[in-house]
């Protein structure tokens, strides 16, 4: 049986640079992933927005540090991960949406978060050729923005290992030994493994973890289509989310990549339940129709590539972090909703000095989002 | 412009509408409805883009739709030009960089969803494809058939020469541009077939539905019972310095470029690659008036076809073995090209290097098949075939049998019962698909005073148009296999007409007599334009294309079914047993520079050509990282491009290896849709035509 300090399933969004930031402080770590390598679940699909500006305390907290974290990649490390500071847009056309975002904005800027409403005129300025039809205004917060999830994790998985922590790829745990409310083992299609502390990073798959060692991790896959362009001159800086919906779908987003590649996700209605990443007809349709509709510009734009990944849903549409109860030595960092790489890098961070410091300084975010709540809320900008 | 005026197979068609355009502000014409890129080259431009990275010279790759690397501007919109028509009054500028976006900011005044279904959608309209459309549509089903070119024929459209395989079962001894032209007929005849022209197959989705990109305007999502891939197959890439300058281009883009659009593409070429394509790349050029250099070879044998080879080198072609290409240099474009011989591991020994001054370097290493959407589909469950290169790289009088018998496999699979297959038809297939078998010894044939046929056809092919047109039916086949792979001999009475003479596609066939101790006379065929006279002198050679003799023209008789010159000449008693063939390209033409003149570089040699990502920054990353999934090459850019992997992902295996890693420990890169770029506006059909 190999031993280690922290085991941790998943290598992707939140596993690798969790991996890194616990074993820079010392920690043997070690990761076990079913797919080839890093990213190959849920980061690969990711499109690559990276906000703060949540209605919460714990994911402003946690973004905030994500943010920091890549902004300063390459100053830290020297590795590039195509970082651009271009904001958040939502254009808003309703004015009950206008009340609600500027209710919430007080609440924002009370937690300290740059974001203002802006006046139907800057809107346009900054998303040049926005059709003005209806155009109130909107949201937006500059020091949001954009970075390559690829690039991203790559990035942790080369500082991880340069650490000391170990990967090992196309491995699939299978089951846990559990005695006297402990994991004493975990066993995987090659290997057994013990370790003082299992972190359940599974993403989709964490429900199914978590029931092999007798906890019920309320995470329910569902899933999204996103795509990508050929990259034209840049002259888009902010991600544009458009939060109106219609009969068959509810919001849709956009933004100009690093490369000048426009990517794109729409969000369905109703929501397709599962593990199905197959493209389908539909997707691009129906959110092509959307984008023109608000943004003629890119009619001309060539699309390039498709794909499919899964939001690890959970019931209130915040993520599940911290001990679990059932069994002391696992530790849930999942049901991302979606948001697993703008939470990933933040995250990693902050848990290192939880579970390594014992620090108690972020303790409202393991009392927010612990697997005990009762999963009655509501995120607002999911 | 530079276009081919006079050509001994193709016939250049008279009064096509000559139409004015631009490039990059200079005034050019070409001809409406022919492929921009041919026009381009026409008008002697060989430069399409400066790629974003490192601003470097791009030209076109493949010529086929499948690489992108032709993309120019035309009216504001970047567009692969190898399957735009060209249309009067087109604004084309050269693609510098990142394109700009135009700010075309009216408001989408039409949308619509367009549907279609279908029994069959079958994908690419060449030789397998067409004739699995005809199978199906005789049974009754209704056929949707796509392809991306504006004309049928796939391939069948560049193939000048006549066909290997059997006479009854594939047009064997027929031109492939006449059995495109059959086949198109037949297919348009049916009612319950709807073609779509100009039309790229962009991804087959879960939801059992494929997604139409129509005319580079419209797009359709048909659903269908069954599937069948006939999408042909793509060139290969392969690795030296300079693999991306513009000049190197696959051997497929220059059958197009001259044989389906009479565009004279070059003035001298070198060829890579020994394989069929190369070999009848070198034909095709000889009969444009092209100058052939060489054709190099790394390994330490022909590749294709013996009689090919044998009949390339009589026309004057040296053909050299373990030799690679190692660079090809230039300003800009193509200038000179450097080869040396290899190792027994295929290493460049680079004193034996020799440098040609060409302008064009044919890449012709071998095809991979376009079998993405097979995959997908596969995957998916879905009542899917694939059929022709598409399934399995073959000459095309196999890939059309096996488009018949897929046609009536999914007949069959779609409940037709009496779809039978015949027993005969699989085994045809097979023959007509064999790799070439052994080669006999050549045996020095007795020529008697009586005009009787002797053959150069010493290796194990299918093919038999010789025995089937002679008109004694004194041509039959002996050997070892029973089948059509069989050689020829002669058994029985000539009347020399000399027709296996003309019909023969590897030229292997003359026509001997004995005219007295010391004089014969020798028939030979001629496939480029002849103007011959009597009493002129021609070389003659063996089988090997040495040089023996001048043989004096008594006449010569034009075949007008096979477009094939008979030259009747006087020669010498003692060399009439081994003379093979007429020497078209002097010698001169095929001489090296007096000294090499290159720079040895193969680190610089362009793998993700999409992308610009070469050799070095690929094997660094990967030992860097200890990389053992081609996805994560995405990080560097590899695979990212407009083609998505198609090109690049062939050489992966060597790259690793480079990389010191074992290719059995890597994962493949994931490919996914959409297999060709679609505008936003055609996804939503914004024009409603």
């Amino acid at each position: 049986m190999k031993s280690y300090d922290i085991l941790i399933i998943g290598a992707g969004s939140i596993g690798t640079p969790l991996a890194y930031n616990l074993a820079k402080k010392g920690k043997k770590v070690c990761v076990i992933e079913m797919n080839a390598s890093t990213g190959r679940g849920q980061n690969r699909a990711a499109i690559g927005g990276l906000r703060a500006t949540f209605s919460d305390p714990a994911k402003i907290k946690i973004c905030a540090v994500s943010i920091n974290e890549i902004s300063h990649m390459k100053e830290n490390h020297g590795i590039d991960v195509d970082w651009v500071e271009g904001g958040y847009i939502y254009p808003i056309f309703e004015e009950q949406t206008e009340k609600n975002l500027k209710e919430l904005l007080k609440l924002q800027k009370s937690m300290g978060l740059n974001i203002d409403w802006v006046p139907a005129d800057e809107i346009k300025e900054r998303v040049p050729g926005i059709r003005p039809e209806g155009l109130r205004g909107g949201t937006f917060s500059p020091n949001d923005g954009s970075a390559s999830p690829l690039k991203t994790t790559g990035a942790f998985y080369k500082l991880a290992r340069e650490c000391g922590a170990e990967f090992n790829f196309h491995e699939k745990v299978v089951s846990m030994e559990v005695k006297g409310g402990k994991i004493v083992s975990v066993k995987t299609d090659k290997d057994t493994y013990c370790a003082d502390l299992i972190i359940n990073a599974a993403g989709p798959f964490s429900r199914e973890i978590g029931a092999m060692c007798g906890v019920d991790i309320p995470v329910y896959p569902d899933c999204h289509e996103g795509g990508i362009t050929e990259p034209v001159e840049y002259f888009l800086r902010p991600m544009v989310v458009d939060i109106r919906p219609d009969a068959i779908s509810l919001n849709y987003y956009f933004y100009q990549n690093y490369e000048g590649q426009f990517v794109f996700c729409i969000t369905p209605k109703p929501s397709i339940k599962g593990t199905d990443i197959d493209n389908t007809s539909n997707f691009m349709p129906q959110v092509v129709g959307r984008m023109l509709s608000l943004y003629p510009r890119l009619r001309n734009i060539r699309i390039r590539r498709t794909w499919r990944g899964l939001y690890p849903m959970t019931p209130d549409g915040f993520p599940i972090v911290g001990k679990t109860k059932e069994v002391e030595n696992m530790f849930l960092a999942t049901g991302m909703c979606g948001q697993g790489y703008m939470i990933g890098s933040g995250l990693g961070k902050i848990l290192s000095e939880i579970i390594v410091d014992n620090s108690h300084e972020y303790d409202f975010i393991l009392d927010q989002l612990t697997l005990y709540r009762d999963f009655s809320g509501d995120e607002m900008l999911k | 412009m530079t276009r081919i005026e006079k050509h001994p197979v193709l016939e250049v068609p008279q009064g096509q509408k000559e139409v004015e355009f631009t490039f990059d502000g200079q005034k050019m014409t070409g001809y409406e409805g022919e492929a921009v890129s041919s026009a381009l080259f026409a008008n002697g431009i060989r430069r399409f883009s400066l790629h974003r990275n490192g601003k470097a010279p791009q030209g076109i790759f493949c010529a086929n739709g499948q690489c992108s690397q032709c993309t120019v501007i035309i009216d504001g919109l970047p567009q692969k030009s190898c399957i735009t028509p060209l249309k009067a009054g087109m604004k084309i500028e050269t693609l510098n960089g990142v394109p700009k976006l135009a700010e075309d900011d009216r408001p989408v005044e039409h949308t619509e969803r367009r549907n279609e279904s279908c029994d069959v959608l079958v994908v690419g309209g060449g030789p397998s494809g067409l004739n699995a459309t005809i199978e199906l549509a005789q049974l009754g089903f209704n056929v949707i058939l796509v392809d991306d070119k504006a004309k049928l024929g796939g391939k069948l459209l560049l193939q000048t020469h006549k066909f290997f395989g059997s006479e009854e079962d594939c047009f064997a001894g027929t031109r492939g541009v006449d059995i495109a032209h059959i086949l198109e007929e037949k297919v348009r005849s049916f009612k319950n077939v709807k073609i779509y022209t100009e039309t790229s197959v962009i991804g087959v989705f879960k939801d059992k539905k494929a997604g139409l990109f129509v005319k580079n305007k419209n797009y359709v999502v048909v659903d269908f019972k069954g599937l069948i891939l006939s999408s042909g197959a793509r060139e290969k890439s392969v690795l030296f310095k300079g693999n991306d300058l513009p000049g190197v281009y696959g051997a497929g883009a220059f059958q197009t470029l001259v044989n389906r659009d009479l565009v004279k593409a070059a003035k001298k070429i070198l060829i890579i690659g020994s394989g069929n394509v190369g070999l009848i790349g070198a034909y095709h050029a000889l009969q444009a008036g092209i100058e052939v250099a060489a054709i190099v070879e790394i390994a330490p044998k022909i590749n294709g076809y013996k009689v090919h080879a044998d009949k390339i080198r009589r026309m004057g072609v040296p053909i050299y073995l373990s030799t690679t290409v190692i660079s090809a240099e230039g300003d800009g474009k193509v200038e000179r090209v450097t080869v040396a011989e290899v190792d027994e591991k295929w290493n460049p020994i680079l004193e034996t290097a020799r440098t040609y001054e060409v302008d064009t370097l044919l890449v012709a290493v071998g095809l991979s098949s376009a079998d993405e959407l097979f995959t997908l589909a596969d995957q998916y469950k879905f009542n899917v075939m694939k059929t022709g290169d598409c399934d399995e790289i073959a000459e095309a009088s196999s890939a059309m049998f096996g488009g018949k018998i897929t046609g009536r496999k999914m007949a069959a699979a779609l409940g037709k019962s009496d779809a039978a297959i015949d027993e005969s038809w699989l085994k045809k297939a097979t023959v007509l698909k064999s790799r070439p078998g052994n080669t006999k010894e050549p045996e020095k044939p007795v020529i008697t005073a009586k005009f009787q046929p002797k053959f150069s056809c010493l290796q194990e092919i299918p093919c038999n148009p010789c025995t089937t047109v002679c008109a004694k039916k004194a041509i039959k086949l002996k050997g070892g296999t029973g089948t059509i792979m069989d050689t020829p001999y002669f058994d029985g009475e000539c009347i020399g007409c000399g027709m296996c003479v003309a019909a023969c596609p590897g030229l292997a066939i003359a026509l001997a007599k004995k005219v007295d101790d010391t004089k014969a006379e020798i028939v030979l065929p001629y496939e480029f334009n002849c103007d011959f006279k009597e009493g002129d002198k021609l070389p003659l050679t063996d089988i090997d294309g040495i040089f023996l003799e001048e043989g004096t023209v008594i006449k010569t008789a034009y075949n007008k079914k096979y477009k094939t010159t008979l030259v009747t000449l006087s020669v010498t008693a003692a060399n009439v047993a081994d003379i093979a063939g007429i020497r078209y390209q002097s010698e001169e033409i095929t001489k090296p520079c007096p000294l090499p003149d290159f720079t040895y570089a193969p680190e610089n040699s362009i793998v993700c050509r999409c992308e610009h990502v070469n050799v070095k920054q690929i094997v660094d990353f990967i030992k860097e990282n200890k990389v053992r999934d081609v996805n994560q090459l995405k990080q560097i850019r590899v695979g990212m491009g407009a083609c998505g992997s198609k090109t690049c992902s062939v050489l992966m295996p060597m790259i690793f290896r480079m990389a010191g890693v074992d290719w059995a420990e890597v994962t493949p890169g994931r490919k996914r849709p959409l297999t060709v770029e679609t505008p936003m506006y055609a996804i939503v059909n914004e024009e409603e035509n």
